[in-house]
């Protein structure tokens, strides 16, 4: 029985060990890992829709993932800058330290909001645009193409297997696009208030409006100046709903839904946020639903 | 359970970080706990976050020997008032502390207003994370702990007043950006918590070993069970003060005993 068990263990460990190994820094990337990867390479996620991907805590683990990994897959465009760096850095990796390892999601596709001149007056922006680019299917679908290419590229003995995978993903994520600006184009024109920036993406495709934020500036406390304008705002301009991401504090939307009467929304904004969104075609069911739900 | 993180390269430089912490943050407690200020840390290390909000508020760049150094002045500037106040009025020197704290914080807030950036220092700060140690800044923390030590081993029959709230500074400063305010709290208040009563060098060897015991049993538990290793920390640092409390005891008690027995 033992021996059985070691042989297992064994067999285990070098299936490991031969593995493609991928670092996902958000469970997005995660999910789209496995969607281009499938069995061909192991996906480790660092993070998970019920935290603020800011800001994270070191746990030994997350280190060791990193060091094993053969890349590191992340959003970019500053997102993690609070704690990537350190985490590379730790790690002692030279192959996802720079180079064809390293790859950042906002490097493939435009980022919106690129401030034209960084000034710190206007809050914690992020100098090379908005990083919160999940919730666009053609941002994603253009991130899945270079991702294949990259895996193709570092793991050349499957590069066959990804390309076919990111063929079946194409033409499943083009239908279901289509499927969502279809039934999403009730939401169009709607009006709605965020918490933090995080939204801008989904709302562009949508052809949603932003007209407020709780986090004026990102990163800074609204003043009561602020939030006085801000429910004037709301009540007055037929305001779909307040928008918030699973992880963010429910008080500031709960308190300003209780002011206007707008309903407050909380959606998954990352794979995992909600039951529904269990992988990527999820996280756009439920989005679209809920928001759907809000307009009834 | 989770071997991955077990690994001596991951968790040697964090445990490295915590010895050197303890190297000075043990004979410093033992005073603390001594003058009834126990958050004197919490109050030296605000300020010393308020000293780089206003550095950057003042336009120095966020990287760099100048924030530290600014951190080092607002702590020194901090430990000096405090020593005025100790002297101008004993009998209060802890609800001022207090005060000093709750000023420091709330300033860092209203001056952060406009300088969001100085946010993420001001965590940065405070919530240090004891994995993320950098090996240059272990080594100047090094070097500033053998000096601290070196004083505090030259003048321990007058550690008192404006040199202990300097020396105090300095250490406080140092260790809060490397692991974090929570475990700075914890070095400095649980060894000398768990061995008072104990006199002399015997009480620095067995609050030494309390504190070490319970960096390395935090670390190793974090990965192990993959938490976070500063929070893991703290609780075994207070897990081992309470084993060593009570193997003291029980020792002590057995003292008694033979002291009997050897007058019968």
């Amino acid at each position: 029985m033992i021996k059985v068990y070691i042989c297992l263990l064994l067999l285990l460990a070098t299936r490991v060990a031969g593995a493609f190994e991928v670092f996902a820094c958000e469970p997005e990337w995660g999910s789209l890992l496995k969607e281009i990867g499938g069995d061909a390479i192991q996906i480790n996620v660092g993070t998970s829709a019920l935290q603020d991907v800011h800001v994270i805590e070191a746990k030994p683990s997350l280190i060791a993932k990193v060091r094993r990994a053969d890349l590191i897959v992340c959003s970019g465009a500053d997102l993690e800058i609070g704690w990537l760096p350190q985490l590379v850095r730790q790690a002692g990796n030279p192959k996802v330290a720079s180079g064809a390892g390293y790859f950042l999601a906002s490097d493939q596709i435009t980022t919106l909001e690129k401030p034209t001149s960084l000034d710190r007056s206007e809050g914690d922006i992020h100098a090379q645009g908005n990083p919160h680019f999940q919730l666009d299917p053609y941002r994603v679908l253009a991130i899945a193409k270079a991702l294949a290419a990259r895996l193709a590229q570092l793991d050349s003995a499957h590069a066959a297997d990804y390309q076919n995978r990111l063929d079946d993903f194409s033409t499943r994520w083009q239908a279901a696009t289509k499927t969502w600006e279809t039934k999403a184009a009730p939401l169009k024109g709607r009006k709605v208030v965020v918490h933090h920036m995080s939204w801008i993406y989904l709302l562009q495709w949508l052809g949603m409006e932003q007209i407020g934020a709780l986090e004026p500036k990102p990163g800074v406390p609204p003043t009561s100046g602020h939030l006085a304008t801000l429910v004037d705002v709301t009540k007055s301009s037929h305001t779909l709903a307040i928008l918030r991401a699973a992880y963010q504090d429910p008080k500031p939307g709960d308190w300003l839904a209780q002011q206007t009467g707008v309903p407050a929304v909380t959606l998954p904004f990352s794979v995992g946020g909600d039951d529904q969104a269990k992988d990527l075609f999820g996280l756009f069911d439920s989005t679209i639903d809920k928001l759907l739900a809000a307009a009834k | 359970m989770n071997w991955q993180g077990l690994e001596l390269s991951i968790l040697g430089p964090a445990c490295l970080a915590g010895l050197l912490v303890l190297s000075t943050h043990v004979p410093l407690g033992q005073q603390v706990l001594a003058r009834g200020i126990i958050f004197i840390d919490l109050a030296i290390a605000q300020i010393a976050a308020l000293g780089v909000i206003l550095a950057q508020y003042f336009g120095m760049d966020e990287q760099g020997i100048g924030v530290e150094i600014a951190a080092g002045v607002a702590a020194l500037a901090g430990g000096a008032l405090l020593t005025w106040t100790d002297r101008r009025w004993p009998d209060y020197q802890e609800p001022l502390i207090g005060t000093l704290f709750v000023l420091a914080a709330t300033g860092g807030l209203l001056l952060l207003a406009n300088n969001p950036h100085g946010s993420e220092h001001l965590k940065d700060l405070l919530v240090g994370q004891i994995l993320w140690v950098d090996l240059h800044r272990l080594i100047g923390v090094a070097g500033l702990s053998a000096v601290l030590l070196a004083v505090m081993w030259w003048r321990r029959a007058h550690l008192d007043g404006p040199l202990f709230y300097a020396l105090f500074a300095l250490a406080i400063t140092a260790s809060v950006q490397l692991v974090g305010v929570y475990l700075v709290f914890a070095s400095l208040i649980i060894p000398a918590l768990a061995t008072a009563g104990i006199a002399g060098v015997r009480r620095l060897v067995v609050a030494y070993a309390i504190g070490a015991a319970g960096y390395i049993a935090g670390l190793v538990l974090s990965a192990v069970l993959d938490l976070p290793s500063g929070a893991m920390i703290v609780w075994t640092l207070a897990g081992c003060g309470i084993v060593a409390r009570v193997l003291l005891s029980l020792r002590g008690r057995k003292r008694d005993v033979a002291a009997v027995g050897g007058m019968i």
